[in-house]
Parts: C-alpha cells; sequence; structure tokens
C-alpha cells in the first residue's frame, strides 16, 4: 500500500512518544514555497510599484506580515489536538456563517468591497476561512455518518456546503464556490457515498446553476469569462487579456527562465500581466524560473498532497481521515485551476495559489489547513490495522 | 473497534490517481507552452512592447536671392481629447469653442461620439492661441485634453511670388504646387522611424531595446527670385491688368548674364496661406505652363539668323510688296502698304510680317528650324517649375514647303511660354550665349552643404550678330511699334508681339488678342530682359489706341518694370 507508509517499518514503544515529531516531507516543502512567494510576489509587484510612485516593497512588506502569522497559525494548529478541533468545528462553521452573512450586510454599505472586512490594520476575507469551516463541518457530519451514508446525510451535507455557498454566491465569488463544491464532493467520495447519491448531488447542482443562470443571478463578466475561454479568440475579451498576457510571460520563459529580476522578464517588468502578484503569481516564475522553476514549484505542491493523502490514509479517526481529504481537495483544486488558468487550461476563476500568492487570509488560511492535516499525521494511528 | 478498516481506502487511491493525472495534465501543457511555444511566446510578448512610430522631418524653407524666407515651417500646436476621459464633454465644447475656432455644436458632438479615443479640437493652433486653451484647463484642472506639435508651413511674403513658390497640403506637408511640389523630394526631407518598447500603459521602456533611425531634415532652397523687383512688378502688372482690361498677365525678368530668374509674376495672384479659400486657376505660373503663339516677338531668331548666315546685313534693303501669296494664305503688313523699299532696321522697327518672311525665304527653312531649336524653342526652359511647358516647335521633317517655313518666321505654328520668348531675347542681350534659365539657385542640405545650380550655356548667334541685334531692337523703341517701352532713366530695345488668341476648340478669336512685348535694359549694357505678356486686354487709351495691341498695352509694363528693377539692381542710368 503505497499511501501507509509506515507499514512496512517497525512498530516500537518509542515510536507512540515520537509521534508529534514533524511531518518534514511536508513541512520543507511549505517553507519552500513561502519563501519562493516572498521572492516572487516582490518581482510581481515592485515595478508596478514603482511606477505607481509608492515604495516598491509596499506589496511584499504586507506579504510577509501575513507569511508570518500563517506560520504561527500553522504551528497552532498542527498542535491542535483532533478531539479539540472536532469541538470546535461546529462554533467555527457558524462562526464563519455569520462572518459571511457580515461582509454581505456591511459590502452593501462599503460598495464593491464585498469580499473583505476590517479588523484593525487587517483586511480579511471571511470566504477563505469559510472554505476551512465547511471541510470540518462536513468532517464532522461524516465521522458522525459512519462508513455508510443514509440520503438524511446528503442532505444535511448539502446544506452543510449550500448555505456560506449561497452567501458566498451573493458577493459574488465564482471562483469559492466552486472550490466547495469540488472539496464537498471529494470529502462525499472519500467518505463513502454510493455512486447513486454522488449522481444525484451533480444533478442537483446542474439544475441549480442552469436556474441561477436563467434568473440572471450570474453576472455578466462571470458569462464572458467562461465564454472567451470557451471561443479560443484573440484579445477580444479582457478575461482573454489575461490569459494571453499569462500565455506569454510563461512561454517567453522557455526551459531555465530570464532569471530572478532579469531586465528582460518585462511581462513581470512592465505589469503586462494583471493582478500578478496575486492570482497571476505562477507567471512571474514561469517567466523567470521558467519550465525547471515550475516544475520544482509544482513537484513541492505534488509533494505536500501526497503527504496529505497519507495523513489522511493515516488518520487515528474518521474525522481526523476526513479533514485531511479535505485540505489535500482544497490544496489540489486550488493548484490545478490557478496553473492551469495561467496555462490557458481552464477559465480566468480568480483562485489564487496556495502559499505562492499575495492575499494576507488566504495565505492564513491555507497554513491553517495545512497545520490541521499536520496535527493529523503527527497523531495519526500509531499500529496499522491488519 | 474491532473491525476499524480503512474507510473508503480505494476511494482514497482513486483520489491520488485522479491528483496524479492533473499533474501530469498540467506538465504536458507546460512542456508544451514553455518548450515547444516558448519562440512565437517570446515574439507575442516583443509585438506587443515594441512600436514603430514615425518621425517627422522638418521641411526645408525657400528663400529669395537675399534670404528672406518665402516658405518656413514653424510649430503649432494641434489640441486633441479623448472623449472617453472627459467628465463633462458638453462644457468643455462651450469652453474650448471660441477658442479653438470650432462652432460649439461640431466640438460637442465630436466629444461624444460613443466609444470614442481621440477627437481633435483645433490642429494646428498658434502657439499663443494654444496657450490659452492649456491655461484654461490646467486652471480648471480638465483631464483628457492633449496637446501635440504639428509642424505648418506658413508663406511670410503672402502672395508674393506665389506661384513661383506654390504651397503644401496641409495635413501631411505635401507640395501641391510651385517650388513646394517640385522640390518637394529636397525639401521635405526623410522621416526617420523609432522604434520603442513600451509598457502596458505606453510609457517608455528604459532599459527597453530601442532603435532610432533620425529623421534627415529637408533641405532649403535659396531661389533667384528678388522680392523686391518682384513686388514691384507684381503692382505694375497688377495695374497693368486693371487698365487693359486683361483677363491676365505675366511678367518675367531675367538676369541674361546668369540666367537667374529675378522675378515671374502671374497675375491675378492669390494668398497660399489661404489657398483653399482662392480660386484654383490662379494657381497656375502663367510664365511657364502658359503657352502662346508669339508673333512678331520671334522674328527676332528670323532676323538674327540672317545676320548670322550672312544672307543679309544690317544694311541691306529689301523690295517689300504690300502682299504675299504663299499657298493658301496671304501675308500683309499692319497698315497695308504698295510695294517699296525698307531696310532691315525699318522691317524690324514696323515689324514688317512681308520683310520678315522675304528674309526666311533667304535664310531657308532648314537652317531657320536649326536656330529656332538653337534658341530654345520647343524644350523645357528651367525644369526648376512644375506644369512646365516645352512649348511647340514642329520637327523641320513636318514642316511643309509652302506656308510652314513663312508662318513661323512671323511667329506663328509655333508655341512657347512667356519664360522661353524672355530666354531668345536674353541670348541676344547676351552676346549670343543662350543661357538656361532657372528659379532655384542654391540648395543647402541639413548637413550644411551647399549646391549652387549652374546653368547650361551654349552659344547661338556670334557677339556680332546680338550687337547688330540690339541696335535693330533698339530701333524699335526709338522709332517703331515699341515706342511706349521707352524708360524714363534707361535707353531700352525691344519687340513688340500681337496675335489672335487662339483659343483650344474654337480657333482663332475674333477678337482677343496676346499682347506682349520683350525688352532688353539697358540695351547698350544689357543687365535684364523683361518679358510681358497680356492676355485679351480690351478698350483703348485715352488718346484712342487700341490696347489690344502689344506695342500699345504691353510696352508700358515693360518700360515700368525695366525702370524699377534696374533701379533696384544699381544701375546707373543712361539717358539724361
Amino acid at each position: 500500500m503505497v499511501l501507509t507508509t509506515r507499514r512496512t517499518e517497525p512498530v516500537t514503544i518509542l515510536q507512540r512518544e515520537r509521534s508529534l515529531r514533524p511531518d518534514l516531507l511536508l513541512v520543507l516543502p511549505y517553507l519552500a514555497l513561502s519563501a519562493l512567494g516572498i521572492v516572487m510576489v516582490y518581482t510581481a509587484s515592485a515595478p508596478r510599484n514603482e511606477l505607481l510612485g509608492i515604495d516598491p516593497g509596499t506589496t511584499v512588506r504586507r506579504h510577509i506580515i501575513f507569511v508570518i502569522l500563517g506560520f504561527a497559525v500553522f504551528i497552532a494548529a498542527s498542535l491542535i489536538g483532533g478531539r479539540t478541533l472536532r469541538s470546535l468545528s461546529i462554533p467555527f462553521y457558524t462562526g464563519s456563517v455569520v462572518a459571511l452573512a457580515l461582509v454581505l450586510a456591511f459590502g452593501r454599505e462599503l460598495k464593491g468591497a464585498q469580499r473583505w472586512i476590517e479588523i484593525g490594520p487587517l483586511q480579511l476575507q471571511p470566504s477563505e476561512f469559510a472554505k476551512m469551516a465547511v471541510i470540518l463541518a462536513l468532517a464532522v457530519l461524516l465521522a458522525n455518518a459512519g462508513a455508510e451514508l443514509k440520503w438524511n446525510h446528503i442532505a444535511a451535507a448539502v446544506f452543510l456546503v449550500g448555505l456560506p455557498a449561497a452567501l458566498i454566491f451573493r458577493q459574488p465569488d465564482l471562483g469559492t464556490m466552486l472550490v466547495f463544491a469540488f472539496v464537498s464532493v471529494v470529502m462525499l467520495f472519500v467518505g463513502g457515498t454510493t455512486l447513486r447519491q454522488l449522481a444525484f448531488i451533480a444533478l442537483t447542482a446542474s439544475v441549480m446553476a442552469v436556474a441561477l443562470f436563467q434568473v440572471g443571478a450570474i453576472e455578466q463578466y462571470q458569462i464572458q469569462r467562461v465564454t472567451s475561454f470557451l471561443d479560443g479568440g484573440a484579445d477580444r475579451e479582457n478575461a482573454n487579456y489575461n490569459h494571453l498576457q499569462s500565455q506569454i510571460a510563461i512561454g517567453s520563459g522557455g526551459i531555465f527562465g530570464k532569471g530572478l529580476f532579469a531586465e528582460d522578464a518585462t511581462q513581470t517588468n512592465l505589469s503586462f500581466v494583471p493582478e500578478q502578484s496575486s492570482d497571476f503569481i505562477f507567471t512571474a516564475v514561469g517567466e523567470q524560473l521558467g519550465f525547471v522553476g515550475g516544475t520544482i514549484v509544482l513537484g513541492l505542491y505534488a509533494m505536500i498532497a501526497w503527504r496529505l493523502l497519507v495523513a489522511a490514509a493515516n488518520g487515528r479517526d474518521r474525522f481526523s481521515q476526513m479533514v485531511a481529504v479535505g485540505i489535500a481537495a482544497l490544496l489540489v483544486f486550488h493548484v490545478f485551476v490557478n496553473v492551469g488558468m495561467t496555462l490557458r487550461m481552464v477559465p480566468v476563476t480568480g483562485l489564487p495559489l496556495p502559499f505562492l500568492s499575495a492575499g494576507g487570509t488566504f495565505f492564513i488560511a491555507m497554513s491553517l489547513g495545512l497545520g490541521l492535516a499536520h496535527s493529523v499525521w503527527m497523531r495519526r494511528s500509531p499500529v496499522p490495522d491488519e | 473497534m474491532a473491525s476499524r478498516r480503512k474507510p473508503g481506502e480505494a476511494r482514497l487511491i482513486a483520489l491520488g490517481v485522479a491528483f496524479t493525472m492533473a499533474w501530469v495534465g498540467i506538465g504536458f501543457r507546460l512542456v508544451r507552452v514553455q518548450g515547444f511555444e516558448a519562440a512565437e511566446h517570446e515574439d507575442r510578448g516583443e509585438q506587443q512592447r515594441v512600436r514603430a512610430e514615425d518621425l517627422a522631418a522638418p521641411r526645408g524653407t525657400i528663400y529669395d536671392r537675399d534670404g528672406v524666407e518665402l516658405a518656413v515651417s514653424i510649430d503649432a500646436v494641434t489640441v486633441t481629447v479623448n472623449p472617453s476621459e472627459l467628465k463633462a464633454p458638453g462644457a468643455l465644447a462651450r469652453l474650448l469653442a471660441p477658442k479653438a475656432g470650432v462652432p460649439r455644436s461640431v466640438l460637442r458632438e465630436r466629444f461624444t461620439k460613443p466609444g470614442s479615443q481621440f477627437a481633435y479640437v483645433a490642429r494646428r493652433l498658434e502657439a499663443s492661441d494654444a496657450d490659452e486653451i492649456r491655461a484654461l484647463v490646467e486652471e480648471r484642472d480638465i483631464a483628457g485634453v492633449y496637446f501635440q506639435t504639428e509642424a505648418k508651413r506658413i508663406y511670410p511674403a503672402s502672395d508674393l511670388a506665389s506661384q513661383v513658390v506654390g504651397f503644401v497640403r496641409d495635413d501631411d506637408m505635401e507640395g501641391l504646387e510651385g517650388l513646394e511640389v517640385k522640390y518637394n523630394d529636397v525639401l521635405a526631407g526623410v522621416p526617420g522611424q523609432q522604434s520603442v518598447e513600451r509598457d502596458p500603459y505606453g510609457n517608455p521602456i528604459p532599459q527597453g531595446e530601442s532603435f532610432i533611425d533620425p529623421a534627415q531634415p529637408g533641405a532649403d532652397l535659396i531661389t533667384t527670385i528678388d522680392r523686391e523687383i518682384e513686388y514691384a512688378v507684381e503692382r505694375i502688372l497688377e495695374r497693368a491688368l486693371a487698365e487693359t482690361n486683361a483677363i491676365s498677365g505675366t511678367v518675367v525678368v531675367l538676369d541674361v548674364a546668369t540666367g537667374e530668374v529675378l522675378a515671374m509674376a502671374t497675375a491675378p495672384s492669390f494668398d497660399p496661406n489661404a489657398f483653399s479659400e482662392a480660386d484654383p486657376a490662379t494657381f497656375r505660373n502663367r510664365a511657364v505652363a502658359d503657352v502662346y503663339e508669339p508673333g512678331s516677338t520671334l522674328k527676332v531668331v528670323t532676323i538674327a539668323a540672317a545676320l548670322e548666315e550672312g544672307v543679309i546685313s544690317s544694311r541691306t534693303v529689301m523690295r517689300v510688296p504690300g502682299v504675299l501669296e504663299i499657298g493658301d494664305k496671304e501675308y500683309t503688313d499692319e497698315g497695308r502698304h504698295k510695294t517699296r523699299k525698307m531696310s532691315v532696321a525699318e522691317i524690324v522697327a514696323q515689324s514688317s510680317n512681308v520683310g520678315t518672311i522675304l528674309i526666311q525665304d533667304l535664310v531657308g527653312n532648314k537652317r531657320h528650324h536649326q536656330y529656332l531649336s538653337a534658341f530654345g524653342l520647343g524644350q523645357v526652359a528651367s525644369g526648376d517649375l512644375p506644369a512646365e511647358s516645352a512649348g511647340r516647335l514642329e520637327n523641320y521633317s513636318d514642316w511643309c514647303d509652302t506656308t510652314c517655313g513663312p508662318s513661323t518666321a512671323i511667329g506663328y505654328r509655333v508655341d512657347v511660354t512667356p519664360l522661353q520668348m524672355a530666354t531668345v531675347f536674353a541670348a541676344i542681350a547676351n552676346d549670343g550665349i543662350w543661357v538656361e534659365p532657372h528659379v532655384v539657385r542654391e540648395i543647402i542640405s541639413s548637413d550644411g552643404s551647399r549646391e549652387r545650380y549652374e546653368p547650361t550655356e551654349r552659344p547661338v548667334i556670334s557677339e556680332t550678330t546680338a550687337r547688330t541685334m540690339r541696335r535693330l531692337l533698339r530701333g524699335v523703341v526709338e522709332s517703331g511699334t515699341g515706342s511706349l517701352a521707352a524708360a524714363p532713366s534707361y535707353t531700352v530695345g525691344g519687340k513688340t508681339g500681337t496675335t489672335e488668341k487662339f483659343v483650344p476648340g474654337e480657333g482663332y478669336s475674333e477678337d482677343d488678342r496676346i499682347a506682349s512685348f520683350i525688352g532688353i535694359a539697358p540695351i547698350d549694357e544689357p543687365r535684364i530682359v523683361v518679358a510681358v505678356v497680356l492676355d485679351s486686354p480690351h478698350g483703348e487709351t485715352e488718346d484712342g489706341s487700341d490696347l489690344r495691341f502689344g506695342g500699345v498695352s504691353a510696352a508700358p509694363v515693360f518700360a515700368q518694370v525695366a525702370e524699377a528693377a534696374l533701379h533696384r539692381l544699381g544701375v546707373p542710368p543712361d539717358v539724361r
């Protein structure tokens, strides 16, 4: 069994006591990506800031604060035990839903800034924590449900995911909704839904989507992004411009890239790529570090994903396992959609790249998630069941 | 926990497989974009950064012979707006309309065109007007109004020598008339090109690839025109047109030794600064573009040929009948007479057609034709001016044996331009050396190098013949048809000419004449030739002379022009 590495190793008492040691195969890639993220955010933001007449380091300094906070959150989350977490899950979920509702309420007054709430100097994006909340709540549900899911569990799951999704839909944030959908389907799939139940969920979601589309609740720009992607036409639409610029950036990087801070890394230096320090950070990697750099980054993500699945397979209880599965799904989905977007494989959705993108709340939320999954691994079941 | 089983272990594996496949998909895509398509993306990136821009070349200046500007380019300011940036287009239209000299409604329409990114407020405003607009815009902090420098061609001397200088098209500075079009390539220079890398906001990239091929400024022209003489000539010509009721008129003043055109005037004239409001018929430089049958003025070639060939001398006396019938034509003199004896001097002074035809007969068609050619008939005279006509001199082989020679002898069957005729007389004035007339004396390149024009020269008749001819021409003024050409301060000589006007498609006019006088001054030590050609003068003078005749209408113009020009040139008077 590939995923449960500990099987082949001898089990001793000592290992029980050593079990709180960190998983370096997970921690090191996380640190490496975070460090690279700081460099990339700087290269992608400094020229633009300079052009705007502000200190070139403005963006990266802000990012570094969030990275430090994120590390703290990661360590704290790694130390939280499964039982404590389980008892905190529902309050956390409830809090997130309330926060989303608040954002929506305040957002009306604050015109346009609907995704953020300000706490002191920090702007927080509750929808990022809502992703974690949904994972935790679903994990509780699936743990309670046991091995065989009944239709009422399915209904409860749909409600648990549907409530924050509906709140986010009003913002609107299509990308986050897709995250909810993917993560919950993966968790339900691993959690033991029958294929019939999955089909039912898929059908319901489709009908809902079509209904929303018909009612006109989906914003025009969201439709345009999808259609412009599907058309494959040249520079007509704004969304397509983003695609084009990011593809030029990555493509022109070639095998080895143009080098960090290289003068001819023009897509990055001249801010041709929009939102480059946040959603399109991978283009900075692609242009400056080339195929080699991109492959290493993807390799680091693969390593983390692998460690998360290992944690899931070795979780001491069903709740822990489902948490690890959810986090893995969340990470993989973000990476795939984000990198795929910059490579013109998927439409522009505005999902940031974990640990690399500037964007404070997301870094903290992902660190929290990774920390929770790490905690699952550190408290993995001591004895493999035979 | 007796039967603790891995929950959905198979599904977890399936999930791992799915994730792996997603990574493999991204990997393939990465290989394609960064491996196989890398060069293509690199090119596309460069294409969107590098923009080629034209650098306008400053157009050269046209000067008169003393370095006074006749045509010059100045920097004017063009004001534009980006309508999409305007907050209150209506108010801005109201604000700018009076300054821009454009109706408010027109501006408002330009400013409010949907989706428009560019509109003119006014093109090529003078700097002071543009500054007023700039002040208004800055004072009110209005965004979206832009100022750019554009060259504007102005003609400081307004209508002075306007048919010679010509003018350019406003928007692209292409020459349309006169020297502006003939020397367009010289004046225009060579536009440069600049390729600049720009960021998405249009700012040049400091360390970006850039390539500058600088514009090569146009060369300056120094013309042979003397603005004082030109000015005097134009005033005299205008007055003459009014007094003789002529439709149009042209005067050429040539420096006989150098072939330089000191003045070349055509009336009516126009102001090239506002050519779009002028009658396009006034654009034509009649001194080179219009042809006419020269009539009696061409007799000088016949007589000069005969003298040079030795078939007559100035003392030869001819028996001149009243009528000469050749072929189907009857040739007579103005003011019929019976057969009488006339000296060559009398034949010239009285402009006897019959006498001239008899002399031509002594020369013979072949030699006569050679002299016509040598004097430059049928060939473009200067080549400096656009639409310059070569006139018409039939090939000798096409000449008939009957009337061709005789008619040509007295200035028919030949078409000439006023400049060509002036050049014929200049050769006589210049001791028999024909000098190519020209308007451009020097071309000064942008690097400062000067190229002086060297006109071609050729001897046509001997110095002796030339001197004899001048004596005969002096007689025309002193005791012949050209008495009104006598200038107050200078002795002059010349020849009158009056021909029936040939109207294409209609034949010879009953009433309209081309009246001309071409003369040399001073006649003893010639400095200039003045050719005056009037189209269809009408009426009578106070003493009842018929203004249709060159000796009546054109000769006085010659006298005034010769007097003014020689004064200007500082030639001492030779008449007490």
